[in-house]
This record gives structure tokens, C-alpha cells and sequence, in this order.
């Protein structure tokens, strides 16, 4: 007679940026209230249902791969995250963004972003934006959903490539910044992420500088 | 109470939780209140075939009826999904403190046996103290590890006068720190102390401080002898009774213990990470050959130094043995994956075409998923702390997974 595995599962977390950051506050704003779990690094194409060892084996391969160590940037982590629905799913809810891509000059152009889920979902909690680079601009989001905003800190002029979260029901608006650092172009992107099924997109971003002499057909065209 | 079934047509038991029909949206359960999603406003979700039954639902019955009902498998009703779970408070326990000791040097390790002055110090910075690194300070990977500093209450041995000078300075520093505000001279074994060497350890390698009992100096002296110096607290084995601020230095070492308890050498100060070492008593044991002429620059920290690099580049044994002692306060959390919960993934391998139809078709009835990282979130959705575990874990609708995340502070 064998003995049964009694282990348990035990890891250590480390703190996000965001973490820190909200740790440096004060442990009342440090509040961990839910969790949720990912499978970065899976990929499903190697379930093989044609081993020839049987169901077992099917996932051995994903099953014998080492993970790979945390990382502390929160935009970068739990990426695809697992979701619970109904047994006999067939089709799994995505979110679809229109446009798929942005190009704006400098100079505080604005353009809005649709948002919409395929299958069902995230009608009532709505979408959470990431703007990677708010050096590029900023977002918001339109009205209707639960949720906060999260302040940028302004260290100096520009905001240093810091990130900006917000909400929004189904539309969030981008505003490209009124004047780039260094008058160079600016590609980042803006995550959007399903609040109810936790699935992503995300959008390529493109902010251009306004040359002088653009600046100065703006100014002769202008007056009349 | 035993458990009671469910009728499948509807009725329910007690409080009248029931099914729906099976072939219409998620969110309705009867009226037995709202699904998980429910009690966040969420709506309709797609057919699953299967009769569905509210967790939320099931939970009430369960309180006011005191029977848990039978379901069939994969009849909860999520809706349209649901990503995160809230901790309850019996999924979180807060407070644990350990005490966690580790070789004092960079890197973790416990006995220096390497040591180089820097060339970075300044003239004037050298008068008063020499920085002790692990390696060549040019090289990036190297790091300071401790200061030798020399003290005089006169400001003998070093260039000035009276008040003006780096040795009067560096005794009246550390008497202002380590002393009571009544005690204005060092004394060890009851003799005050005219001057006295510091050997002051960089707090990134204490951590929280000096592990007592647990850290062995060796000076080398004259005719080979190697004088070797530890601490009087006898916390060897982590008793933890090791709570005092300053135990008395004694001849003696980690392997053997102490020597002799009649003669004290100086005192150790673990809070501050600091070990201060009488210069009489390392002259008659060391033949240190401290010069204590006034205005003079004679380097006497450059003394110690020689003497305990020179212990080490003898014998290899002989090096600078220390731990560090840090408390470490942490948060455990019983993170708890139900049967019918995250059995689906947002990976984009998990599915194919445009149309989020599932990839792998023995996943269609029996969903699975790995999971491979822990995310620990606040109520705005903000990533505030992460976990991998060393393998991924399969999660389908035939098993639960408990997993125990530790958040160190």
C-alpha cells in the first residue's frame, strides 16, 4: 500500500510596480480583495488527443514545461486570463475594437475607440484601457460602469512613459499629446481588457510630431 | 442535515431554488435571486443545454434551509463569464512573522575573505575611514561591505587638534550613537576606553541587524597567532533569546565557542550592525602597534585592516564569518478554484478562427486549462502582487485546486 500525495501547492508572490507603489501609500490603500489565474505561457496547440499512450498523455508535454519566473510590470502580466463559463461552451466570448489601429499628430487630435464582445459579455462591468506610453497622449472612457481612474503623477513636462488605466462601458476616447518630448514620433499601444471575461486586445498607436511647416500652413490657412 | 436533491423541474427545495430551462440566457435562475454575476448586474449569457442553477442561489438555500442541494455537473450558472474570485475572510491569514538569517556578505554569502580598500575614497575621506569592498571596486559586480574607522576622545593618531581632527570626530560619533546619554567614554570589562576601532557593516547586508552569536572576526597578530573574536550572547542556535543591544566581544569561535569571558575585547552592537573593538586590547593580543601621537595622520584603521585581510590571506579559514537577521512578516492566501470555475481561457491558442469557436474539440463538454500564475488584485482590478507556480496545474470541471500564495512584507 502506497502513500497518497498529501503535498499542497505553496508559492510566493512578489509585489507589481503597481504594488509597490499603492504599499508606499499606506497599507490602507495596499488591499487585496480577489484573485484571478492565468496560463501565459500555455500553448494549447500541444494537447495532443493523438498520443499514443492515451488520455493521459494528451497534455504531458504542457504538463512537463518549466515556468517561467513573475514579472513586476502589471500591464505585462496575466495577460490570458482563465475565465469560469457554463460547461457545454462552445464559443468563447472576444472583444472586438474599432479601429484596430491609430495614427494622430501631435497636437491634442482626438479619436474614439469603439468596443464591443463577441458571444456575450462585458455589458454591465464594461472594459478597463491601458495606454502604455502616456507620453503619447491620454484616454478616458465613456460613462456607465463601475470603476476608478488612475491618476497620472506629472514628474516633470512630460510624463515619462508612465501608463494610464481607465474605464469605460463600451467607447473610450484618445487624445494625442499637445506637444511630443523631443518632437519625436511616439508608437505605443492602448490594452483594452474585458471586465466580465477577461479577454484582451489590444491597439497599435502612432503619434507623430507636426513639422514647422505644417505649423505654418495651419497658421495661414486659419485666419480665413 | 443530509443533503437533499433537487427537483429538475423547477421547484426547488425549500426557498424554491430551481433551474431553468436549460436553453436560455445564464442570468436567470428562477426566481431565486441573481447568478455570481448577478450580484454584480450581470445578464444574460449564452445556451449551454445543461440546466443551470445560480451559486449565489444555491448559497442562500444552503443558509436558510441548512441543506446543500444536489446539481448535476456543470450546472452553475456563470453567465457570461467571471474572472475574478473575492478572498473571504477564511482564505486569508495575516500576520505570520519568521525570522530569516542569511550569510551577511553579497551575494548571501557567509564568510568574507577577500578585502580591498577603494581608490574612489577621497584624501580626507580616508582619514577618517576605509571602505572595504569584496572585490576589485572597479569591477561592477563588487560591492562595499564594511567600514574600519579609527576613534580617539583626544583626536590623537590623526592630523588636527583637539576638536579638529577625523579620530576625535569618529569616537565622538559613534559615543553619541551607541552610548547612553550619561556615558561619554567607551568601557569594556569595566575600562574605559581611550580610543577604540569600529568596524561598522553596510545596512544592505544587515538587513534588519548583525545576527548575534552567529559572526567570527580573526585579527592576525605577531608570530603567526590569529587572534579570533565572537560575541558573548551564546544565541548559536537561534534560541531567540538574543534581544539585547550590545553583547560583549571575547576570544573565542563559531566552531568552539567562547574562550574566555574575563576578557572583553570591546562590544558588538547588532541593531546598528556595528562592532567596536578596544585599541589597547588589540595591541597586547594582536600587536596591533597603534601610534596615538598627536597631529598625526598615522592611519591606525589601516592597522586593522592589514591585520584582518592579513588573517584571511594566510588561511582561507580565517576570513570575516558573519550572518544577517531579518524579521519577515507575511500574508498568506488559500486561493480555492472550484469544479466549474476557470475551466476556460482567454489564450488566444485556445481557439481558433475568428469567431472564438474552441480549438481543441475534446475541450467542447469537457473543458481544461493549465494554470501557471496567481494574480492578486484590489477591488479597482489593479495587479498588486503575482505568483508562478513551478509547473502548470490542470484545472477541469473534475477537479478543484487549492493553492497557498505567501506575500512576504
Amino acid at each position: 500500500m502506497g502513500f497518497l500525495d498529501n503535498s499542497s501547492v505553496t508559492v510566493d508572490a512578489i509585489l507589481t510596480k503597481k504594488g509597490r507603489e499603492l504599499l508606499a501609500q499606506g497599507r490602507d490603500k495596499f488591499q487585496i480583495t480577489q484573485f484571478a489565474l492565468a496560463d501565459d505561457e500555455v500553448d494549447y496547440e500541444l494537447w495532443n488527443p493523438a498520443h499514443s499512450l492515451g488520455t493521459d498523455y494528451y497534455g504531458i508535454v504542457i504538463e512537463n514545461m518549466p515556468v517561467i519566473e513573475a514579472i513586476t510590470d502589471e500591464n505585462y502580466a496575466m495577460k490570458y486570463k482563465l475565465l469560469s463559463l457554463p460547461k457545454t461552451t462552445a464559443r468563447l466570448p472576444y472583444i472586438q475594437v474599432s479601429p484596430s489601429s491609430l495614427t494622430l499628430n501631435e497636437g491634442a487630435n482626438n479619436s474614439v475607440i469603439a468596443v464591443t464582445t463577441k458571444n456575450g459579455g462585458n455589458e454591465n462591468l464594461g472594459y478597463t484601457a491601458i495606454l502604455l506610453n502616456s507620453d503619447a497622449g491620454s484616454i478616458t472612457g465613456n460613462s456607465g460602469v463601475p470603476g476608478n481612474v488612475t491618476p497620472i503623477v506629472n514628474v516633470s513636462s512630460y510624463n515619462t512613459a508612465q501608463s494610464q488605466t481607465v474605464v469605460g462601458k463600451n467607447q473610450f476616447t484618445f487624445v494625442s499629446a499637445a506637444n511630443l518630448p523631443n518632437d519625436t514620433a511616439i508608437t505605443t499601444r492602448i490594452v483594452i481588457i474585458g471586465n466580465e471575461t477577461g479577454g484582451r486586445t489590444e491597439i497599435d498607436v502612432t503619434v507623430n510630431p507636426v513639422t514647422d511647416a505644417q505649423t505654418t500652413v495651419v497658421n495661414v490657412v486659419s485666419p480665413a | 442535515m443530509p443533503i437533499q436533491p433537487i427537483d429538475p423541474n423547477g421547484g426547488g427545495t425549500g426557498a424554491g431554488a430551481g433551474f431553468n430551462s436549460g436553453t436560455g440566457g445564464g442570468g436567470s435562475t428562477g426566481n431565486n435571486g441573481p447568478s455570481i454575476l448577478g450580484s454584480l448586474g450581470a445578464g444574460g449569457g449564452a445556451s449551454t443545454g445543461i440546466p443551470q442553477v445560480s451559486v449565489a442561489s444555491l448559497s442562500a438555500n444552503d443558509v436558510v434551509q441548512d441543506a446543500t442541494p444536489v446539481i448535476p455537473a456543470g450546472a452553475y450558472d456563470f453567465g457570461t463569464g467571471k474572472v475574478f474570485t473575492a478572498f473571504t475572510i477564511e482564505d486569508v491569514v495575516e500576520g505570520s512573522t519568521q525570522r530569516v538569517t542569511r550569510g551577511l556578505w553579497s551575494g548571501n554569502v557567509g564568510e568574507l575573505t577577500s578585502f580591498w580598500t577603494s581608490s574612489y575614497q577621497s584624501s580626507t575621506q580616508k582619514q577618517y575611514y576605509y571602505e572595504i569592498y569584496n572585490g576589485d571596486p572597479t569591477v561592477s559586480t563588487n560591492y562595499a561591505q564594511f567600514s574600519i574607522a579609527y576613534g580617539h576622545y583626544a583626536g590623537s593618531g590623526s592630523l588636527g587638534a583637539n576638536e579638529d581632527s577625523p579620530s576625535n570626530a569618529i569616537y565622538s560619533q559613534f559615543q553619541q550613537v551607541l552610548l547612553p546619554a550619561s556615558q561619554r567614554r567607551f568601557s569594556f570589562g569595566g575600562v574605559n576606553q581611550d580610543d577604540v576601532y569600529v568596524v561598522t557593516i553596510n545596512r544592505e547586508r544587515i538587513k534588519d541587524k548583525l545576527d548575534p552569536g552567529n559572526w567570527e572576526l580573526c585579527i592576525s597578530g605577531s608570530n603567526g597567532r590569529v587572534v579570533r573574536l565572537v560575541d558573548d550572547s551564546g544565541d548559536t542556535n537561534q534560541l531567540g533569546n538574543s534581544n539585547q543591544n550590545v553583547y560583549n566581544i571575547v576570544s573565542g569561535s563559531l566552531l568552539n565557542g567562547v574562550y574566555n569571558t574575563t576578557e572583553i575585547f570591546g562590544a558588538v552592537y547588532p541593531q546598528f550592525g556595528v562592532i567596536v573593538l578596544g585599541a589597547a586590547g588589540l595591541d597586547a593580543s594582536a600587536s596591533l602597534g597603534t601610534i596615538r601621537t598627536t597631529n598625526t595622520d598615522a592611519q591606525n584603521h589601516g592597522k586593522l585592516f592589514t591585520a584582518i585581510s592579513g588573517a584571511a590571506h594566510d588561511n582561507a579559514g580565517n576570513g570575516f564569518q558573519a550572518r544577517s537577521e531579518e524579521e519577515v512578516k507575511s500574508t498568506f492566501f488559500f486561493v480555492r478554484a472550484k469544479n466549474a470555475e476557470y475551466n476556460f481561457s482567454n489564450n488566444p491558442s485556445y481557439v481558433t478562427g475568428s469567431n472564438g469557436k474552441l480549438l481543441q474539440q475534446t475541450f467542447v463538454g469537457d473543458p481544461k486549462t493549465y494554470i501557471t500564475t496567481v494574480g492578486l488584485y484590489n477591488n479597482d482590478n489593479e495587479l498588486l502582487a503575482i505568483a508562478k507556480l513551478s509547473k502548470p496545474l490542470l484545472k477541469s470541471f473534475s477537479n478543484e485546486i487549492l493553492i497557498k500564495v505567501k506575500l512576504d512584507f
